[in-house]
């Protein structure tokens, strides 16, 4: 802002206006910050609460704060199940994701190719983003059914992993192409064949870029719904959102576990996104915005 | 391919460069193709079945476009059009606006380096929490009964009835917005953020100089280096909200009616419902075309790297 030359006799009403202006911003700001927080901490506060409280009038703050709630929702209703399903096909995901990430990125960004087709896979890979799920649930439900994999982990694995590649491509791709080509170059003039000089050079200095590509892909695969609410039917293969879900549809006045289920859902993102924090944008806009 | 010539030895030099290269080259191929092959395939599959389950029936007799003029004779497929409009149309703008405003705020005032870290945190925390469990926040907010908007307004005096959130069309519309915005605002922010960061301090600095003001400091600089990222959130945007799906299925369902029936939830109705592949594949095919369309003419004016 420029300097304002002081002006005795304006300077009453020249604070005025300023302080009003203050004022302004700080109650806008208060509104949003309220407006950001509240839902998590409405969130919070409803899935502490125990039942008896559930039937009285609303109360802002819990008046008895009781865990009965998470173990209502992850041992009586049988959650824990959905939630090891969670991890379980996550954790495929993301290793199948980065290991068909890596096969396709190091030959565009290790090797000499030519540059038209390395413009053509990120293009391609960047035109998956932005193919709307639903429009090929129909066609995936009857593969599914066809190849007898309905109600199975195995079929959620697949297509997440087909629908985070692009994510992984352009990350991965990212974080390859900082890692210097002479270090490797001196691995193979050193004896080293292709594959050892990927394995014990360039992969452990990819590292860190491989475990926030791993958290990301981890993160929306965590969160993906609308597949796992087609494709499966039973506990046996169910993930946790399908099973909040439930909650919220079929007894939807048992606020304090739906809650708590909502609680459990956010917090193992939330916890991996502060390990891959500086990453989360980067992935989101295929590496536009950097976070250095 | 390479074939092996005797060569003059006065060339070996660069003859041994290209082969080298070549030999690289060739590796290149051969981890790529049967990558991106695979890929390809189980990316290209659905859309072949999609076509086929589009124009023809249960038992795979063909029946021409029926499928189709069912689609589009379907007055709730324009609802669901209509109503996917009307929700960017809120988004969008609320969106931009707002994560705007905040950026330049912070750009502006926040110069201490660990609440700008603080805030980035902040920002990113809705980003990634499941959008299933942002449905199951806002049910809190507004289900009736014990929906806690209801409680606020009547205890701070604003209204005395409860206001049914989500049994009127208007009001239903505006929740399911409302979570959209306070989900995808942080995400605005931070695209801008960053990309108020590039502008070169010298431009501002001079500017100032010169005297500008808080608006044509933005208008005429800064407003420059954000434009290729207002594309870039716009696109991303509206891809997303053709995906959008879980928060609305969580809140609404799609009603009150088809108030918030978005193109999304219409297309599973459709499908697993109503038990209509062919219409649904119909969709399908449509939406998978336009979608491909507007992707071929806003993708060459993105600032995405390319090499």
């Amino acid at each position: 802002m420029a300097p304002t030359p002081a002006l005795p006799r304006k300077g009453g009403g020249r604070t005025l206006a300023i302080g009003i202006r203050l004022i302004l911003i700080a109650a806008g700001l208060g509104v949003a910050a309220f407006l950001y927080a509240f839902p998590l901490y409405w969130l919070i506060a409803t899935s502490l609460k125990g039942k008896p409280e559930l039937y009285q009038s609303i109360t802002l703050v819990p008046r008895h704060p009781t865990l009965q709630p998470y173990y209502s929702v992850l041992f009586d209703r049988g959650f824990w199940v959905l939630l090891k399903n969670s991890v379980m096909v996550c954790a495929a995901t993301v290793l199948v994701t980065l290991a068909v990430g890596l096969v396709i990125t190091y030959p565009i960004t290790r090797l000499s190719v030519s540059p038209r087709l390395r413009v053509g896979v990120l293009n391609w890979a960047l035109s998956l983003r932005f193919l709307p799920p639903v429009a090929v649930v129909v066609p995936y439900f009857a593969i599914v059914r066809t190849l007898q994999i309905y109600n199975q982990p195995i079929a959620l694995i697949g297509i997440y992993s087909l629908f985070n590649l692009p994510f992984a491509i352009w990350m991965l791709k990212g974080f390859l192409a900082e890692i210097p080509i002479e270090l490797e170059e001196a691995a193979l003039v050193d004896g080293a064949n292709r594959w050892t000089s990927f394995r014990r050079v360039l992969l452990p200095l990819a590292a860190p870029g491989l475990m926030a590509a791993a958290t990301i892909v981890f993160t929306f695969a965590w969160s993906e719904f609308l597949f796992a609410l087609i494709l499966t039917a039973t506990p046996n293969s169910q993930t946790f959102p399908v099973g909040v879900q439930g909650l919220v549809t079929q007894f939807e006045i048992i606020w304090n576990d739906m809650a708590a289920s909502g609680v459990i859902a956010m917090s193992v993102p939330l916890v991996l996104m502060v390990i891959a924090r500086n990453y989360i944008v980067a992935g989101l806009t295929f590496g536009v915005i950097r976070e250095k | 391919m390479v074939a092996d010539l005797p060569v003059p030895t006065g060339i070996q030099p660069v003859r041994t460069g290209r082969r080298q290269r070549s030999g690289q080259e060739r590796l290149a191929y051969t981890i790529l193709v049967p990558a991106l092959g695979t890929v390809f395939i189980i990316v290209t599959i659905p859309f072949v079945i999609a076509i086929w389950q589009s124009v023809t029936t249960d038992d795979g007799t063909f029946i021409g476009l029926r499928n189709y003029s069912r689609a589009l004779g379907n007055p709730l497929f324009f609802d669901a059009l209509r109503a996917t409009g009307l929700y960017a149309l809120i988004v969008l703008p609320t969106e931009i606006l707002l994560g705007l405003g905040f950026a330049l705020f912070v750009h502006r005032a926040v110069k201490r380096a660990g609440l700008r870290a603080t805030l980035y945190v902040a920002a990113v925390l809705p980003l990634v929490v499941p959008p299933v469990a942002v449905g199951v926040v806002a049910r809190l907010i507004y289900a009736p009964g014990y929906g806690v908007l209801n409680y606020v307004l009547q205890t701070v005096g604003i209204t005395h009835s409860e206001i049914q959130w989500l049994g009127v069309s208007a009001l239903a519309m505006g929740a399911v917005a409302s979570v959209d915005i306070w989900q995808w605002t942080p995400f605005v922010y931070l695209v801008l953020f960053a990309g108020l960061q590039t502008v070169p301090k010298e431009s501002i600095e001079a500017a100032q100089v010169d005297g500008a003001t808080w608006w044509t400091q933005f208008r005429y600089i800064e407003l420059h280096y954000l434009r290729p990222l207002f594309l870039l959130i716009l696109f991303f945007r509206m891809a997303d909200v053709l995906r959008v799906f879980d928060h609305v299925y969580i809140l609404t369902g799609g009603g009150p009616g088809t108030a918030t029936q978005l193109l999304s939830l219409y297309i599973y109705r459709i499908e697993f419902r109503f038990f209509d592949g062919g219409q649904a594949a119909a969709l399908a095919v449509m939406v998978l075309v336009s979608i491909s369309i507007l992707y071929s003419l806003v993708t060459r004016a993105l600032p995405l790297e390319r090499a």
